[in-house]
């Protein structure tokens, strides 16, 4: 019997008429643990969602590292027969381009988790605005969208990695450090993060779809993709093409990968500018993000 | 009796029940529609091919050097890939405009049903919305070859029969790929086309030749209608012929009959019988 629990909110309306202090320690009450955990509210919120195209997600998560190792490392490690030339350091193709495709994995999947579903939740779907008339905050809305896409992030980097470790077992045994390649995985989802967080608040900043994504694919993405020194060193490119890399985050999550892999010689400085560059653009995604969500959902 | 018999229309067979000869009416409707979408978005089609010619040309080319093709001369890694691309350009834009396109007239813009209320027939429709993805496809494939001829990776002047070849391709994936979308019901579906297109292009000896992989893996590639394409272009734009160009020539034929096919079927079953 619910309703004579005196534990239970709403039991004093059941017994007599409640004063407004009495109804606004209720309503306090209730809203006490949406506004302390929030953010996990959305977060399951933004899993849950996902289970609608599960199947393309796991499908996309096993297959993607497989295909692009057989078809890219693998295809084009038989056609470039010596090593590459690493910054003066030698390395087997394979074991060049495995770190950056799996970043690479990371920031595709930032690509969709920060676009379509912020579009759903302003504009098509407006769950968001359901979130805004409870509890919860618009600051908490937008680290839940971030939360739910980390987790997706990190369950394909997890898969990423398992099999990078297998290739590199069955092609190119003792290429990589494992003490210190599993890093790779916070390396990736930082470099999702430092893509898709200001693309998050760019998304909620878009009002009319006019394709704008999918111009972010093609002409951000894409180029970013390419041109970053994923298949082929930075400075095989000429210098009119290399400033692509310095302000990709694919670039310097890349970096960093091939660091953790295989001990690529970098100077620390480097280091500490690659993880610094990620976590600023990260942060300014995020307090961007912040902005916007309070400005559109206080609208 | 007879009489009557003889007035009522065939039912159920025949032509005519599934062609009125105006499948132009479709692509007329498709490139008014054109004008109010958002031409960026079709125009950035275009530069896919040419990113990827540009990284890869240059970065892996200086890499790679020069390789070989199927049909034993040796070119530079830009000019062993271009063709590839321009064939993958084809396909990518046929299939988004035979499976996106049809999917969202089809579930959401209840367009056909409108159509065949009148007195276009399931082939015209289905004609008439494959021939209007061509048209987008040979605007991105010319462009493309205007890049190549630049270049300089447009080797022999059979090179400009890469654009029927393109159109040939384009046609081919855009038939089955609108016969396949019939079948779609819902968003997440529709990225199993993703799932089958992905690899297809790192597979078809696009990026690199097909003989680095064993017999059965090349096999396999080879009833795959991409590397078809591949093969047909590369042999057009480095300008070596042979009588076997016929057979990926007629793989596309067949491939074009039987989408036409299925896909009238499938506009019939859905929406007249």
């Amino acid at each position: 019997m619910s309703a004579n629990d005196p534990a239970a909110p709403g039991a004093a309306a059941a017994t007599a008429t409640p004063t407004l202090d009495e109804l606004r320690a209720e309503a306090m009450e209730w809203g006490r643990r949406p506004r302390a955990r929030g953010t996990w509210y959305v977060t399951e919120h933004m899993v849950r969602a996902m289970r609608a195209y599960g199947w393309t997600i796991i499908v996309g998560a096993f297959g993607q590292p497989v295909l692009y190792l057989l078809g890219l490392a693998v295809g084009l490690a038989a056609l470039i027969q010596q090593p590459v030339d690493d910054g003066g350091q030698s390395v087997p193709y394979l074991v060049f381009v495995a770190p950056a495709l799996l970043m690479t994995s990371a920031i595709s999947v930032a690509t969709e988790e920060f676009t379509y579903p912020v579009m759903a939740g302003f504009k098509w779907r407006r769950y968001f605005f359901g979130f805004s008339a409870s509890a919860l905050s618009s600051r908490q809305i937008a680290n839940g969208v971030m939360v739910g896409a980390m987790a997706r992030m990190a369950v394909t980097v997890v898969l990423y990695f398992a099999f990078i470790m297998l290739f590199f077992l069955w092609l190119q045994p003792g290429a990589t450090t494992p003490a210190t390649a599993w890093l790779m995985i916070v390396i990736g989802v930082l470099g999702g993060l430092a893509f898709g967080v200001p693309l998050m608040a760019y998304a909620a900043s878009i009002e009319d779809d006019k394709g704008q994504f999918a111009l972010v694919q093609r002409f951000v993405f894409m180029p970013m993709f390419l041109f970053s020194g994923t298949f082929y060193p930075l400075a095989v490119l000429p210098l009119w093409l290399q400033w692509i890399g310095w302000i990709s985050p694919l670039w310097h999550a890349a970096e960093l990968g091939r660091v953790v892999a295989y001990g690529k010689e970098v100077d620390p400085a480097m280091i500490a500018v690659h993880i610094v560059y990620l976590l600023v653009l990260t942060a300014v995604g995020l307090v961007l993000s912040w902005r916007l969500f309070g400005k559109r959902l206080a609208k | 009796m007879s009489a009557v018999q003889v007035q009522a229309p065939p039912r159920g067979g025949g032509v005519r029940a599934l062609w009125a000869g105006n499948p132009q009416a479709v692509i007329q409707r498709g490139l008014i529609a054109a004008r109010s979408s958002s031409w960026v978005v079709v125009l950035s089609g275009f530069f896919e091919p040419v990113f990827y010619l540009a990284s890869m040309g240059i970065g892996l080319g200086s890499m790679i050097g020069d390789v070989e093709t199927s049909q034993g001369i040796s070119v530079s890694y830009a000019a062993f890939i271009a063709p590839a691309l321009l064939a993958v350009a084809a396909m990518n834009g046929a299939i988004y405009d035979s499976t996106w396109n049809v999917f969202f007239k089809l579930n959401y813009g209840k367009l056909y049903e409108g159509m065949l209320a009148t007195s276009l027939g399931p082939l015209d429709v289905a004609l008439g919305e494959i021939l209007y993805a061509l048209l987008r496809g040979l605007l991105y494939a010319t462009g493309f070859m205007v890049i190549m001829q630049v270049l300089g990776l447009n080797l022999a002047w059979t090179a400009v029969l890469a654009l029927p070849a393109v159109l040939l391709i384009a046609f081919g994936f855009a038939s089955v790929g609108m016969a396949v979308t019939s079948y779609m019901k819902t968003f997440q579906h529709m990225d199993w086309i993703n799932i089958v297109l992905l690899p297809m292009f790192l597979f078809s000896a696009t990026l690199y030749p097909i003989a680095i992989y064993p017999e059965w893996v090349q096999s396999v590639i080879m009833a795959f209608p991409l590397w078809h394409g591949v093969e047909l272009v590369r042999g057009l734009t480095t300008g070596i012929l042979s009588i076997d160009l016929l057979w990926h020539v007629a793989y596309y034929l067949v491939m074009i009959a039987f989408g036409l096919v299925f896909t009238t079927r499938r506009l019939r079953a859905l929406f007249l019988d």
